[in-house]
């Protein structure tokens, strides 16, 4: 893999990069309404959540979008992005060479201290705790090939002191559609404070965001690392817009970094409400197909359209949507 | 007892330094002559790390030459394909590959489960877990456990589940005696090295008309910065055999367009006898590489060149024929159907296509 040194990776302060206050509140008035326009007409407001996933499922695997969520139930691909994450972690403080010997220790310091508190900082620690030899063997070998890739994509001694590592989601929830959730997953978050100059406020605490998808880049990558900003600075108004996202993908040794502008926000504020359009849409085509005499003559459509939330504009409803989507993909 | 169907053949020692086991001509898919002994601890891994040539140096023209030749091998597929990329998995590839004879059914190398092929399932989750835990607690259990801990290998648990108790008590006589092996064998690897299990590769080909996917099931070493620094280990818990080789093989070819540094050896480690066969990666090893992996793409793609029975220059299975005692060969080459050779042994990974 080829070695990504983020300290030596380009100049990050472009003074013409810089992501105001007002052009923040352009870029949110962008997303609240196209996100009312794309559900207007609904009775009841849908529950979407928009993730990095979700927007790249929406380009690249339109017919999977409205299909039913698979019951959650922990895989080790699951457990490797965080427990990774804390083994670089712990790597980078210098409590390990690196992560092959890391999972295991920061594995077991997690049970333990929800044996001990209760307090689960991971979420699995119940299931791991669970697992005999060979699973959780499983399960650390999985996230030894994980942060592994990560150990090698960075200068630590650099990007170390100012990284910090997972961390709570960024979560925003459009005003006036209470259900439509915009969630961003970065992997790291590295200060660029240091690197700012005392005098400018504009940039002091901002970020740069780094994540870390497996397969390859998409033709859209652009728009997707973005969204990351996009949904850091909206959840958090007050504090700078992150200044760069870099997007590492491992299994195809491609890394990739847009320097965030209203340009691109604006971009990635059109995929958001297309992607929540769709999903829309595909919801509504999922609840009117039983009512189709065709497929299912026993059924009453009119007790259906009594069942569905969607029922009282359904009819109207997937023409008005695909209409957005239509103008919003060009 | 789990059999192996190809157990017969000769082999042939290189000599190639005190206490080697590699092999020329990629396997020969025969176990080891009485009183050889496998490599073991350090002489394994120094068998690993020194190739007896030098480590290739990173070589940004080479990583480039290869993407244009592949990119020009493939031109035509890029232009009159549509729809979805063509993914290229190490099995698809040698099924596209072989001839008449040898194509399987299904025409994709999904092999039906058997035994051999559980046993190969179990064996390679044990060796993941050696490399990353170095223990076990009881082999088969443990491997059922790490197998069955998502759905992903769901059919092969449940043939195993479903075996009688005289049928599972084999199964796992053979996975006990298999972990041993690894056991013995296998010493702690230094954390420094990195070593990593499982590792997805992708790469895009044909203006990303063509996906190339593969694993390696053991990486080790950081990414190269001026030499390559980096090996790959494929383990199969079947007898060596020459398609073995190019399914290492075609994992380089993969590092070196993902990392731009080939690796600077490829190695494929037998759980059933405990040989190594080990190759330096070299100009030639990549181009021979991605001479067959275009040849397999064009075999792939709907109406491509599939090659008549018998007469296939990249079928691994005529080439395991060639080690085979002359009236089985003889019986091989001949292009009638229903001379069809056993199914294959273990192949330590299900393929991915087989899988829920």
């Amino acid at each position: 893999m080829t070695v990504t040194c983020v300290a030596a990776s380009g100049a990050v302060d472009r003074p013409d990069g810089v992501v105001t206050a007002d052009d923040l509140s352009a870029v949110r008035a962008l997303v609240v309404d196209g996100i009312a326009q794309a559900v207007s007409g609904l009775a009841d407001g849908p529950s979407v959540e928009v993730t990095l996933s979700s927007l790249r499922r929406a380009r690249t695997e339109p017919s999977s979008i409205g299909a039913p969520y698979e019951e959650f139930a922990w895989k080790p691909v699951f457990v490797r992005r965080s427990l990774g994450l804390a083994a670089v972690q712990a790597c980078v403080e210098g409590r390990f060479r690196a992560p092959s010997v890391a999972v295991g220790p920061v594995a077991d310091d997690a049970v333990d201290q929800w044996r001990r508190t209760g307090w689960r900082t991971f979420h699995w620690e119940p299931w791991f705790a669970g697992l005999g030899a060979g699973a959780r063997a499983a399960v650390l070998a999985e996230a030894v090939t994980w942060a592994s890739a990560l150990w090698v994509a960075f200068d630590w001694d650099d990007a170390g002191p100012r990284a910090r590592f997972g961390g709570a989601d960024d979560l925003w929830t459009c005003p006036g559609n209470s259900g439509i959730r915009l969630k961003g997953r970065c992997e790291i978050r590295l200060d660029r404070s240091g690197h700012t100059r005392p005098t400018d406020r504009a940039r002091r605490g901002a970020e740069e965001l780094v994540s870390v998808s497996s397969g390859l880049p998409g033709d859209a990558v652009d728009e997707e690392l973005a969204y990351l900003a996009l949904v850091a600075a909206l959840c958090a108004p007050d504090r700078p817009v992150p200044l760069r996202v870099l997007g590492l993908w491992p299994d195809a040794g491609e890394r990739h970094a847009v320097h965030v502008d209203l340009e691109l926000l604006r971009r990635a504020a059109a995929r958001v409400v297309v992607s929540v359009a769709e999903t829309v849409d595909a919801r509504v085509r999922v609840r009117q197909e039983p009512v189709r005499p065709a497929r299912d003559p026993a059924v009453d459509p009119a007790q259906v359209a009594a069942n569905s939330s969607f029922a009282p504009l359904a009819s109207g409803l997937p023409a008005a949507v695909s209409g957005i989507s239509s103008t919003m993909s060009s | 007892m789990i059999t192996d169907p190809d157990s017969r053949g000769t082999r042939v020692d290189t000599g190639v330094g005190p206490g080697t086991t590699a092999r020329v001509g990629g396997g020969s898919a025969t176990p080891p002559s009485a009183g050889w002994q496998p490599l073991a601890g350090p002489a394994l891994l120094d068998r690993l790390r020194v190739t007896g040539r030098p480590r290739p140096s990173v070589d940004a023209a080479l990583v480039g030459n290869l993407r244009g030749y592949l990119d020009r091998g493939l031109d035509d597929v890029a232009a009159t394909v549509g729809g979805p990329a063509t993914v290229v998995t190490g099995h698809r590839l040698t099924a596209a590959l072989a001839c008449g004879i040898h194509r399987p059914d299904d025409g994709v190398g999904c092999p039906p489960i058997s035994a051999p092929l559980a046993c190969g399932a179990l064996v390679g989750v044990l060796f993941r877990q050696w490399v990353t835990t170095g223990s076990f607690d009881d082999p088969f259990d443990d491997a059922l456990e790490g197998l069955s801990i998502d759905g992903h290998q769901a059919p092969v648990v449940a043939w195993i589940e479903g075996l009688s108790a005289a049928r599972r008590s084999e199964l796992r006589a053979e996975v006990g005696r298999q972990a041993d092996g690894i056991r013995q064998r296998w010493p702690a690897l230094d954390p420094a090295w990195l070593p990593r299990t499982r590792e997805p590769i992708r790469v895009e080909l044909a203006h990303g008309r063509v996906e190339l996917a593969v694993r390696i099931d053991l990486v080790l070493g950081r990414p190269a910065v001026l030499d390559a620094s980096v090996a790959l280990v494929e383990v199969t818990s079947a007898l060596l055999r020459p398609g073995h080789r190019d399914d290492a093989r075609l994992g380089a070819l993969a590092e070196t367009l993902r990392s731009g540094a080939p690796p600077f050896a490829v190695a494929t480690y037998s759980t059933r006898t405990g040989e190594l066969d080990v190759e330096a990666v070299t100009p030639e090893l990549l181009v021979g590489a991605a001479n067959r992996l275009v040849a397999g793409v064009r075999a792939m793609i709907p109406g491509g060149e599939r090659s008549a029975a018998g007469a296939a220059p990249w079928c691994a299975g005529c080439a395991a024929e060639l080690f085979r005692p002359a009236a089985s060969t003889v019986t091989s080459v001949s292009p009638v159907r229903a001379a069809r050779p056993a199914a294959p042994d273990v192949l330590v990974d299900v393929p991915e296509e087989l899988a829920a």
